[in-house]
């Protein structure tokens, strides 16, 4: 057993904090459970299927298993990114850690070691059950890529909380969390954005950016083959990825120990912006429920980062469906329609939940001499002018094609956002607005209902685009 | 009697400053001696918290040092630390974990010898009232709640320098007379007692001398009758002297 107040002891801690706050209840546990089951048992039929087919490192592979490793890393970097910035600035606990006699550098690597876990749990969730049932039916070398995935995990916890702690000394400590959240979001995001930007310029889905790997000699040899050989087990290949993933974990947690301090002391400090007003406070004031609603919205939206950074992520992972549509001209425009119906239904949605069910001050409106029905339409429709650029960027596209095709589009885009927002209105929970990441889990039914609602406007618009266009 | 020969005060700062976009603490000194409790008032932003923040190593000084018990603070952290705790305003709990579990992990931290820190969890735990709830996870837990829980686990490894920061904020009448007793008694046990309050009523009440920040420096410093005297409100209230000292301030 660890010793008190040691690495092991506090990392212990840290899994057992992280354990309980998992999800509670039967009903989540039981779906996770049956979903995981479903996954394992592909996995097992998939390593049954190709247990005889001979797997081993090919230059063909080279590219993909490099560009899948970016890829995963990108995501794990900025998984990490949050997590070192939730460490700094909102957990609170290392208050208590760094006034207790223990050296700093201690409570700093339990808790980069805290976030390489919750990354690696989060990739390994998604990718073992497949990984491990290939490797164990018929291609043991495959574990390789278990190890591999791992090892990505450890350094990306570290370059991770390197990138969050450069970017708050070089955007200070007011900026550095809204500097952080955006990066993080860029991080993610550009491994993907890049692949879509060179699919579009080539063809084929994901062929642009592989095919400049394949076209650069990237993944077949040199360093760069290294992930495909990791993968395959090979043992060089996986003590180099090992001696650089520890290398990057240790130097982070070494080197940067009093720069993790002084941005932790330099946040814990809660310097507030104070900007000299551009305008009289009359213009604060609005006679109108529905101007003072749009206001507080529009406001709160604005000044809240981590919430632009998370809807940012979630429109850049749906834009592939506009390349699709945007690639193709004419010829794709229902995808395109399709697409606009999607994102902006979706966005739409997103936002009303934060107007309506992560409201800071409920009870504020229910005392206030205001018809509590009149509030709630105004803050759908402040949610959805937000949402509206999106509704009409993809009309406008479709229009040179077929004008009657972008007004049916924009028209199916709008019923789709307020049936959406209804949705949220009708059936979320109320919650804080730092929950919108895990707003799902309030209500399943409005988020499949409003995913059926967006499918089904998504098909709606394409049909008639399709039919116009012809 | 030689100066060398005197015990060393429980707190003695010299020449601290910090500052951010402006100077927050300006070549403050302050000496707080052993066994006494030590009430720091000021308006908001005087400077109170970041002080104390210095203090326990959750902020780096500009310039100045920080002894604690005669130990440098800047020089040997853990040494200071290992005496030393720290209730902030709004004090963090693990909200997934029992009042337990929360002492034994504070108890680790500060390496206490397990069946002593276990024997000294629940003599807390039945002294603040807190032993029917020891086994219930913080997460439900009232603000009066998480503060007594707090305030054990700033307690359990017995500092000799307790430092707190707005510790009856938000409290109820109970739960507040509970805590500045549990304050009380730290004094009568010989242990020094630092409180930051905007409740200028307690620090009345409650603190052997008090210090008055503004500005980031110290304006006035004594017991209440000394406060009094230079602010020339002899016979009124705290409340009117602490604004004439700080003259609004």
């Amino acid at each position: 057993m660890a010793r008190p107040g040691s690495l092991g002891w506090l990392v212990r801690h840290e899994m057992r904090l992280a354990w309980r706050g998992r999800p509670r209840g039967w009903g989540g546990a039981l779906i996770v459970a049956v979903l995981l089951a479903i996954y394992v048992l592909g996995g097992i039929a998939l390593a049954i299927a190709i247990r005889d087919l001979p797997l081993r490192p090919h230059p063909v592979l080279g590219p993909w298993l490099f560009g899948a490793t970016l890829l995963i890393a990108s995501l794990m970097t900025t998984q990490a990114m949050l997590a070192s910035q939730q460490t700094l600035y909102e957990t609170r606990d290392l208050d208590l850690l760094l006034t207790a006699p223990l050296p700093p550098r201690i409570a700093i690597l339990a808790k980069l070691l805290g976030i390489g876990a919750s990354v690696a749990t989060t990739s390994a969730g998604l990718l073992f059950p497949m990984l491990v049932p290939i490797a164990l039916l018929g291609h043991p070398r495959l574990l390789g890529a278990v190890a591999l995935v791992l090892l990505v995990a450890l350094a990306a916890a570290a370059v991770g909380l390197a990138l969050t702690l450069a970017l708050a000394r070089v955007a200070g400590p007011r900026a550095a969390r809204t500097v952080g959240q955006v990066a993080a979001a860029l991080v993610g995001g550009g491994f993907f954005l890049a692949s879509q930007v060179a699919a579009h310029a080539k063809d084929g889905a994901a062929r642009g950016l592989i095919g400049w790997f394949e076209a650069h000699g990237l993944g077949r040899a040199g360093w760069s083959a290294l992930p495909m050989h990791a993968a395959f087990g090979d043992g060089m290949a996986l003590s180099l990825v090992a001696l650089t993933a520890f290398g990057v974990f240790a130097a982070v947690g070494i080197v940067l120990e009093r720069q993790f301090l002084s941005t932790y002391t330099d946040g814990g400090m809660h310097m507030t912006r104070r900007r000299a007003p551009r305008r009289g406070m009359a213009g604060l004031f609005h006679a109108s429920l529905r101007r003072t609603v749009f206001a507080k919205e529009w406001r709160l939206l604005a000044r809240d980062p981590a919430l632009i950074a998370q809807i940012a992520m979630r429109l850049i992972y749906m834009l592939p469906l506009v390349f699709v549509g945007v690639r193709n001209g004419g010829a794709t425009a229902p995808v395109l329609a399709m697409a606009g119906v999607l994102i902006a239904s979706q966005l739409a949605g997103s936002l009303t939940w934060l107007a309506v069910a992560a409201e800071d001050a409920p009870d504020l409106l229910v005392v206030a001499p205001v018809d509590p029905a009149a509030a709630r339409r105004a803050k759908l429709a402040a949610a959805l002018t937000m949402a509206a650029p999106f509704a009409l960027l993809p009309a406008l596209v479709i229009a040179p094609t077929t004008v009657a095709g972008a007004i049916v589009t924009l028209f199916v885009t709008t019923l789709a956002s307020i049936a959406t927002g209804w949705v949220e209105m009708a059936m979320a929970k109320p919650a804080t607005r730092s929950q919108f990441a895990r707003r799902q889990k309030g209500s399943l039914a409005a988020t499949l209902l409003a995913l059926l609602i967006a499918l089904v406007g998504g098909g709606i618009a394409a049909g008639a685009v399709f039919f116009l266009s012809r | 009697m030689n100066e060398s020969s005197l015990p060393p005060p429980a707190l003695a700062v010299r020449g601290l400053a910090k500052r951010f976009d402006r100077p927050v603490i300006a070549d403050l000194d302050l000496t707080i001696r052993a066994g006494e409790l030590y009430a720091l008032l000021g308006a908001n932003g005087a400077g109170k918290t970041t002080t104390l923040r210095m203090v326990t190593g959750l902020a780096r000084p500009d310039a100045g040092t920080i002894r604690i018990f005669g130990i440098d603070a800047r020089r040997d952290p853990l040494a200071a630390k290992a005496i030393t705790a720290w209730l902030p305003d709004d004090p963090m709990l693990y909200d997934k974990l029992t009042p337990s579990e929360y002492l034994a992990f504070v108890a680790g931290l500060w390496r206490m010898e397990p069946g002593h820190a276990a024997a000294e969890a629940e003599r807390l735990l039945h002294w603040l009232d807190l032993w029917d709830q020891r086994d219930a996870r913080c997460e439900g837990f009232s603000r009066g709640m998480k503060q007594k829980v707090a305030l054990a686990g700033a307690l359990i490894h017995d500092p000799k320098l307790l430092i707190l920061d707005e510790p009856l904020t938000g409290l109820d009448a109970a739960m507040a007379r509970s805590v500045k007793d549990a304050l009380r008694a730290q004094v009568d046990a010989g242990k020094t007692v630092i409180v930051t309050t905007h409740i200028l009523d307690v620090a009345e009440r409650m603190a052997d001398r008090i210090g008055i920040l503004a500005g980031g420096r110290l304006m006035a410093e004594g017991t209440l009758a000394d406060l009094r005297h230079q602010a020339g409100t002899e016979g009124m209230t705290l409340e009117d002297t602490f604004i004439r000292l700080t003259d609004g301030r």
